[in-house]
């Protein structure tokens, strides 16, 4: 499994940074916190520093009115459920292809409506934007599959999507899925399952399955043989939030916190936390894995006062998440279920430590999402283990 | 029993055997076999094929004939089916009726054996294989047999299993015979798949009648199939096939669990869940065989 990044509000000097620093990787673009001249900038900027771009074209809600995402070229200028035409799709597949092929992207992401039911109408829209694409690109595919809450909890309709997806030889999908509640970790375990039951399904018929808007919550999805997650700067890249497509949403830097990401909790403090975790003893555990972005809050007598601000923590979140996502597989099936389980299990522990000084990490704690992790685990195991243990080697060589 | 939708349950008729014998001439030792639903099924010596089986299709009940022969016509020499020799038309007093001269298979239905004894790793194992053989070679003609339990498999005296009655074939390069705005579709229950009596047309291939060999396998090694034990009522069986998770067979002989870990992937509800063909089933199930040594 790889990290990609995927790009957030500000996010231009950070991914091009960590992408030269890794000597290489994947960057999903966002039309949304790109202006249109600022895309052809950083895709060659990434592409001299042997990074790789990908464009998500946010088509999840076509009526969407954030007014940097509607400027790019490509969005319909009008878009009407009745005439949203074939024509329609050509002209903005056509367009997107353009987009692709002067940025040197690596296979063209294809438009996908987000999902509030699974049906034929929703098929139907998928197989449209698809079959445009083929018309008007030669870029390798891969499909969205934007997917709300309410589908994510049911079973049935993601085997839907497996089924309908045995036909549609696609490259790959790209898996956007909505939170419940639009919180940052997932506590209902059979959304896990099913993000699980849903990415072993399509990598079983040979599809590459990219998770967008992933936290360090999935970094479990290597036991599903995910070809990558793709996680960014603000939350709102770390998980799918559809509210930031609308024009309200503002991108408000000023008031928003600091957050500490420590790798072996799955969790992330604000920095006042630090310094009770510091004065109890506790800050071992905290700094346990330390990044090159880091080491001034570590170094700090107290981390707070370290001056330790956003580019830093940003940097230091995707850096160990990173080293995180390039340890997740494992030779075989077993030893990676056993090795995730195995990092959940040293999480609570640890987490128990913690929380008994006093450092708690709020709605970015791990805790209350353990369980929920585990469970989604075992379901995977009992639905798709078997399958996944014959065919590791194959599957995450592909 | 199967249930076909809209035809309704059997009633037990038969036939004079003297009666029988003055209209087949060819044939001679006419024995009762089975007297089902359907059909009445008749063992008989025939000059030139030796042993054969004699059934009769009961008039009103040919509906699925056409496909039954056309199945085991594309699947005959191939699976372990009973080749059919001939097909007549006999006017008997329950009407005018089909009849079927085909292969008969010595030995014993599956169903039979199971109230006396469980199959141990080598005869287990056998039937696994010897049931994926015949539905990979279906899956390759379009044929799903959709009716794979116990009672349709017979083991004969070299401990070879075959398999019987596609009387409910479906035909994927066909058009169905099923209306095709029913709610249940021909099945099994506890053995068919949750697709197949869901009718899903569109899902249903192959890997439905992996299902039912998955359920096949599982009774065969515990001696009970959990989705009709003291089951009150049909509802309730296909509320279990959809709602209850077996959990992994526990055998002696299958110390890590391969053998467990497959049955239980070919009997996930999902048919996205379970192997994407009958041939990957056989395959993998041969990469088991040859590590438990069977």
């Amino acid at each position: 499994m790889e990290l990609f990044l995927q790009l957030g509000y500000g996010m231009m000097d950070l991914s091009y940074e960590l992408i030269k620093s890794w000597g290489g990787g994947t960057v999903i673009l966002s039309p949304r916190d790109l202006k249109p001249n600022q895309i052809p900038k950083l895709s060659a900027k990434l592409l001299e520093v042997n990074g790789r771009v990908l464009i998500d074209p946010q088509f999840y809600l076509p009526r969407a009115d954030h007014s940097r995402l509607i400027s790019h070229d490509y969005w319909p200028k009008e878009y009407d459920t009745q005439g949203f035409s074939n024509a329609d799709r050509d002209e903005m597949l056509s367009k997107l292809s353009r987009l692709n092929g002067e940025n040197g992207a690596l296979a063209l992401i294809v438009p996908g409506e987000r999902a509030i039911e699974i049906n034929d109408l929703w098929f139907n829209s998928q197989d449209e934007l698809l079959q445009a694409a083929r018309r008007n690109t030669g870029l390798p595919l891969i499909s969205t599959i934007c997917l709300s809450s309410e589908v994510m909890r049911s079973s049935e309709q993601i085997n839907l999507i497996v089924e309908h997806a045995e036909n549609q030889q696609t490259a790959g999908y790209y898996l956007v899925l909505q939170h419940p509640g639009n919180e940052h970790f997932v506590d209902d375990p059979q959304w896990l399952a099913n993000s699980l039951d849903l990415t072993a399904g399509l990598r079983k018929i040979g599809s590459q399955v990219i998770i967008g808007c992933a936290n360090q919550q999935q970094l479990s999805m290597a036991c599903a043989t995910t070809t990558a997650i793709a996680s960014g700067n603000w939350g709102n890249v770390r998980s799918f939030f559809p509210g930031k497509f609308q024009q309200t949403y503002k991108d408000v830097v000023k008031r928003k916190a600091v957050w500490y990401y420590c790798p072996q909790v799955f969790s992330e403090y604000k920095l006042p936390f630090l310094d009770i975790g510091v004065r109890l003893g506790v800050g071992d555990l905290l700094f346990s894995s330390p990044t090159e972005y880091s080491r001034p809050i570590i170094e700090a007598p107290q981390p707070s006062a370290s001056g330790w601000s956003f580019p830093s923590s940003f940097r230091h979140y995707l850096e160990a998440l990173r080293e995180q996502v390039n340890s997740s597989i494992k030779p075989s099936f077993k030893e990676t279920i056993a090795y995730h389980r195995e990092l959940i299990d040293n999480a609570e522990a640890v987490l128990q430590e913690l929380r008994s000084k006093g450092v708690k990490g709020q709605n970015r704690e791990f805790t209350n999402v353990i369980d929920a992790s585990r469970a989604a685990l075992l379901v995977l195991e009992d639905i798709h283990g078997p399958i996944l243990q014959r065919r590791w080697t194959e599957l995450i060589g592909i | 029993m199967t249930w076909h939708g809209n035809i309704p349950w059997g009633k037990k008729v038969s036939l004079d055997l003297s009666w029988l014998a003055s209209q087949f001439p060819q044939l001679t030792d006419i024995e009762i076999l089975g007297e089902g639903g359907q059909k009445l099924a008749y063992s008989c010596i025939h000059k030139s094929y030796g042993k054969c089986a004699l059934k009769i299709i009961k008039p009103g009940e040919e509906r699925m004939l056409d496909r039954e022969l056309e199945a085991v016509r594309r699947v005959g020499g191939y699976g372990y089916v009973p080749k059919i020799y001939e097909v007549g038309i006999l006017n008997s007093q329950l009407g005018k009726s089909i009849w079927i001269l085909e292969e008969y298979i010595d030995g014993k239905v599956l169903s039979e054996i199971l109230k006396n004894t469980l199959l141990g790793k080598e005869a287990e194992l056998r039937l696994a294989s010897d049931l994926l053989h015949s539905a990979t070679e279906a899956e390759k003609r379009k044929i799903v047999h959709r009716d794979i339990k116990p009672d349709n498999i017979k083991i004969d005296h070299n401990g070879k299993a075959w398999l019987l009655d596609y009387g409910i074939a479906r035909i994927l390069d066909m058009e169905s015979k099923t209306k095709s705005d029913a709610v249940v579709g021909p099945h099994s229950p506890g053995y068919s798949a949750p697709e197949q009596f869901r009718y899903k047309k569109r899902a249903i291939d192959g890997r439905s009648d992996l299902f039912a060999i998955g359920v096949t396998l599982y009774e065969a090694a515990i001696g009970i199939n959990p989705f009709l034990v003291d089951a009150q009522s049909r509802l309730e069986v296909l509320h279990r096939v959809e709602n209850m998770r077996l959990p992994p067979l526990t055998l002696k002989w299958d110390p890590d669990r391969l053998f467990a870990g497959f049955v239980s992937t070919l009997i996930q509800k999902h048919p996205t869940q379970r192997p994407r063909t009958c041939s990957d089933a056989q395959a993998w199930l041969n990469e088991i065989i040859d590590k438990l040594g069977g």
